[in-house]
């Protein structure tokens, strides 16, 4: 039968079976692999989607009790490439570890948060009664959607890729920069006025540190194995 | 020296995080190739017989139907689920693909192939199988019992152990205790279930796809299995969510790359959940009884202990599990003289196998509970009675004879106690209503690896990008806990760049190096030494190249924020970057490594965990209100991922200890078949729990760290069991402690001596 499914604010026509889950015409024909199953029976709630804005599991619902109503999936929760609050927190407060319930959990803490956006930690631990998680004692978790909540406590996480002070990248300095300029140059010349470069400008890494020798200027007479650098040409 | 760590210690998420979060990230259940078929199982329905017939008629005139698979056109070669190089000691060859005669409700009896997961289900429920059913052995003293039913022809003990160690003293007036407990067996419960994909190539070939714990490992089994050369079958690790032990065998890798061979199509198999529950693997049941001998001031004098454990119908690693059971004791107490035997017991059963613990948490369940009853005879503080026996740092292990290393396990106990308030606590009355409160102690020992019985290495290489990026090659298998986080963090710390700079994957049998995988807490002490090792063979070689361009001596050099920095000279640097640029034109070698590490030591992870419980005498079900863990990790990597992991493992602990069991009835069949009649802890449920770390230098690991994943979850299940016998001055000790256990205890409370300082 034919089916208008409204996913993540896009309508979609689909052709489904009257017997269709909504968690596999999701998955295996929208391509929405991020909501999970875990069970197939309600119980663990690594499937839960928003019909409607209330939380459910789509592994117990049949796609044709989803027509007409906005479904939101964990793929609909950051707008543009940018993370939703919730999204954020979970990253933040370390909430996550296998991640395989951690869609679910997200969407149920949506339905809670758009349903009362000042849960008490209670109110948090119950919304999340029904899913399940092996990973994490729960206790992460419930720290992430309180800070989405405005409880904002200390962060737990170090972020990756954020300009924190930890991720300081120093530059080389003036003077060392020139000579590594030259030296490249050098390099560039040698190899564009077809004489060969030497490539062992620098005494093998192996060998006990002695005292610098003169690396910037290549050495007159090129090594023996330096054909090297132009044989492929 | 902590001070010095810029990274080490930091908190992480999973590298993944922004994958998990938004969805994005292609599970192994999410997986799919193009013309992939479905697979679906069909197992036997009987717990001990013989196929005599399969009629498959009706399920192969089903449309899309490619073809059905049993014992009458597969090999039947013999292989080890739990075998992880060829030669291995302990691993018998048992198992065949699928089975004729078959042992357990839930064995391999026949696989449908299919073009669609439906199709695989209608044609699985239409093939129709006819049994001769032989007598079943459904517990370990039916298996023990019998002489003419045997679950396999070698008989039904499929290994005995035993160690004797060290000299029984005088026990003239020594106070002797006697004690037996029980563990259930339990269902891992990763949220993800077992899921392979295998794709049969016309060059003869084939690549896996598999959410496995070990590449490597799951290449020997299949590659002999099917009689192919290594260097043509590919196994790669793909994200899993979760496994704790659960997939760390190779239970139906080999049955989709068989079906994947023989069809020449990509095929998966996705088990559902009962399936996971009662076909793949548990973690056994395990009985103990000990009998101590202590001076009257409680000096451990003499441990005895016999363990038996329910192998179920495939040995799996049970002989190995029986062996480790009888290695725990001895890293958490001194004792003069220690004897213990164990045995694997081969029952028509699920089969029991690898998990969180290898047998540290059974044996500690049996320990743990026995010293809180010595402490009751002997009227001494359970924390005292412990602190008088505990181990030393540099201990040597009286049974495997190797060093504890920096055991700090005194240290966990000793701030424990005041951080828990735990004399105040303990001294509280339990009260005489409906409601009562008690406390316990318990501690755990694991290990870091595999040094001392298996030949412990790992091989990685790191190599600087153009752009001064770096990128780890090493087969690293995240289980969802931060493996590839650890690693990122180690070879950063070194290499004075943020983790975010460097590149890891998983692993891949046909481009990372051979590593054993995520077993035996051996990933952050061997395979993370081997990051460190590896990293500072790259930074050598970025001081070398440096050196000679700042025409300074290496020893004036220093690595930081990605760049080789001159000591007392702030204003000189190179950065990484720019060392790329002279490699690239070939004025410094390529800055890359690769390093085999061998480990050198094998030192015991400690945990020491307090529960606070209230019982409710009523119904009998028990809440844990409070929870402390100690953990001797020697040095958090990532520290807020390892608070996380204790809290993850407390919440398995106490599903060990008050709920979780997955029983057989008397035909055979599992009692549970779902999470809907399996309980597994929920957020209402969990208390706060707060993590301590006792953090040292003096162990082998990347910067002093030591294993947590396993050790974390080992004592809980005892200390939660402890409480309840403090609050209800019980004697409880078959776990789970069940509503219906409770209430018998409390109707028929055991004799024990009450504690003094209760």
């Amino acid at each position: 039968m034919q089916l208008l499914l409204t996913v993540n604010g896009l309508s979609h026509e689909v052709e489904v079976r009257p017997t269709a889950r909504l968690l596999d015409v999701l998955r295996d024909q929208l391509g929405l692999t991020g909501t999970k199953e875990g069970c197939a029976e309600g119980e663990c709630g690594a499937c839960t989607v928003l019909v409607d804005g209330k939380a459910v599991n789509s592994c117990v619902m049949l796609a044709v009790q989803a027509r007409g109503k906005e479904i939101l999936t964990v793929e609909g929760l950051a707008e543009h490439g940018d993370l939703d609050l919730l999204q954020q927190k979970f990253v933040e407060y370390g909430a996550v570890q296998c991640g395989y319930c951690t869609p679910g959990m997200l969407m149920s803490a949506k339905a809670l948060l758009m349903a009362n956006p000042v849960p008490s930690e209670q109110d948090i631990r119950i919304a999340l009664a029904g899913n399940l998680c092996r990973c994490t004692g729960y206790a992460a978790i419930v720290a992430a959607v309180k800070a989405a909540s405005g409880h904002d406590a200390t962060p737990a996480m170090v972020l990756p890729g954020e300009a924190d002070e930890l991720a300081v990248e120093v530059a080389t300095d003036p003077a060392t920069l020139a000579i590594v300029d030259e030296v490249v140059e050098a390099a560039v010349a040698e190899l564009t006025e077809g004489t060969a470069p030497a490539p062992e400008a620098f005494p093998s890494l192996d060998a006990p540190a002695g005292p610098p020798g003169a690396p910037a200027a290549p050495p007159p007479e090129p090594p023996e194995d330096a054909g090297d650098a132009e044989g492929g040409e | 020296m902590t001070e010095d760590l810029q990274y080490v210690g930091g908190s992480y998420p999973v590298h993944d995080v922004a994958q998990k979060v938004t969805g994005e990230l292609i599970y192994g259940s999410d997986f799919s190739v193009p013309g992939m078929l479905h697979a679906k199982l069909i197992l036997s329905t009987i717990p001990h017989g013989i196929v005599k017939r399969i009629d498959a008629s009706r399920a192969e005139a089903l449309p899309g139907v490619v073809k059905i698979f049993s014992h009458e056109n597969s090999p039947m070669t013999r292989f080890c689920r739990a075998r992880i190089h060829p030669g291995q000691d302990l691993a018998p060859h048992d198992e065949t693909l699928f089975s004729e005669h078959v042992r357990f409700v839930g064995d391999r009896v026949a696989a449908v192939v299919a073009t669609s997961r439906a199709a695989a289900e209608a044609a699985a429920a239409l093939v129709a199988i006819e049994y001769e059913e032989l007598p079943a052995l459904l517990t370990v003293d039916e298996a023990l019992a019998s002489a003419d039913v045997l679950v396999h022809s070698t008989g039904n003990v499929a290994y005995e152990f035993e160690v004797d160690k060290g000299e029984r003293p005088d026990l003239e007036g020594a106070v002797m205790v006697s004690s037996t407990s029980s563990t259930p067996r339990v269902h891992h419960a990763a949220l993800e279930p077992h899921v392979c994909i295998a794709q049969g190539h016309s060059t003869g070939g084939m690549t896996v796809w598999t959410t496995s714990q070990g590449v490597y490992a799951a290449r020997t089994v299949i590659a002999e299995l099917l009689d192919l050369e290594y260097h043509r079958v590919r196994v790669i690790k793909v994200p899993m969510g979760g496994s704790f032990g659960g997939k760390t065998e190779y239970i139906i890798e080999p049955v989709v790359a068989f079906l994947a061979k023989e069809t020449r199509r990509p095929v998966k198999l996705l088990l559902d959940r009962e399936e996971c529950m009662i076909a793949t693997m548990v973690r056994p049941a395990t009985w103990t009884t000990i009998r101590t001998a202590f001076s009257p001031d409680g000096m451990l004098l003499d441990f005895e202990a016999a363990s038996t454990l329910d192998a179920g119908a495939y040995a799996s690693s049970t002989p190995d599990y029986s062996v480790h059971m009888c290695k725990k004791v001895t890293k958490l107490y001194r004792v003069p003289h220690y004897q213990h035997q164990s045995r694997a017991v081969l029952t028509n059963t699920p089969v029991g196998g690898a998990a969180r613990g290898w047998g540290a948490p059974e044996i500690a369940a049996a320990t743990e509970i026995h010293m809180d009853r010595v402490a009751a005879v002997l009227r001494l503080d359970p924390v005292e009675l412990r602190l008088k026996n505990m181990v030393e740092p540099y201990d040597t292990d009286l049974v495997t004879g190797l060093s504890l290393g920096d055991a700090r396990v005194r240290e966990c106990l000793e701030r424990g106690a005041v951080a828990f308030d735990w004399a105040a606590r303990r001294a509280r009355p339990a009260g005489r209503g409906r409601l009562r409160r008690g406390v316990g102690v318990a501690a755990g020992a694991h290990k870091n690896g595999m040094f001392g019985a298996f030949p412990e290495a790992s091989n990685m290489s790191l190599k600087m990008n153009e752009d001064g990026t770096f990128e780890l090659n090493a087969s690293l298998h995240d289980p969802g806990c931060g493996v590839v986080t650890t690693m990122k963090i180690i070879a950063a710390e070194v290499l004075g760049v943020h983790p975010d700079r460097i590149a890891a994957g998983e692993a891949d049998t046909a481009t990372t190096p051979f590593d054993y995988g995520t077993y035996g807490s051996r990933v952050t002490y061997v395979v993370g030494q081997c990051a460190r090792v590896t990293a500072e063979k790259v930074k050598g070689r970025l001081l070398q190249a440096a050196a000679e361009l700042l025409k300074e001596p290496i020893v004036h050099l220093y690595t930081r924020d990605g760049a080789v920095r001159v000591k007392n000279d702030a204003a000189r640097a190179i950065a990484y970057r720019d060392i790329a640029r002279l490699s690239e034109m070939r004025h410094v070698p390529s800055i890359s490594a690769s390093t085999t590490y061998y480990a050198v030591s094998n030192p015991a992870s400690y945990s020491v965990q307090f529960a606070e419980v209230e019982v409710d005498c009523a119904t009998g079900l028990v809440a844990v209100t409070d929870f402390l863990a100690v953990a001797d990790v020697g040095r958090a990597i990532n520290r807020g991922m390892v608070e996380a992991q204790y809290q993850g493992a407390v919440q398995m602990g106490i599903g060990y200890a008050l709920y979780e069991h997955l029983d057989v009835d008397e035909q055979g069949r599992s009692g549970v078949d779902g999470f809907k009649n399996y309980h597994i802890v929920n957020a209402p449920d969990m208390p706060d729990i707060q993590v301590l770390l006792v953090e040292h230098e003096g162990d082998d690991g990347p910067f002093s760290a030591k294993s947590v994943g396993e050790i974390a979850t080992v004592p809980t299940a005892p200390a939660v069991v402890n409480a309840v016998n403090n609050a209800l001055g019980t004697a409880l000790s078959e776990l789970p402690l069940v509503p219906e256990r409770i209430i018998a205890a409390l109707h028929e409370p055991e004799e024990v001596p009450a504690c003094s300082s209760c």
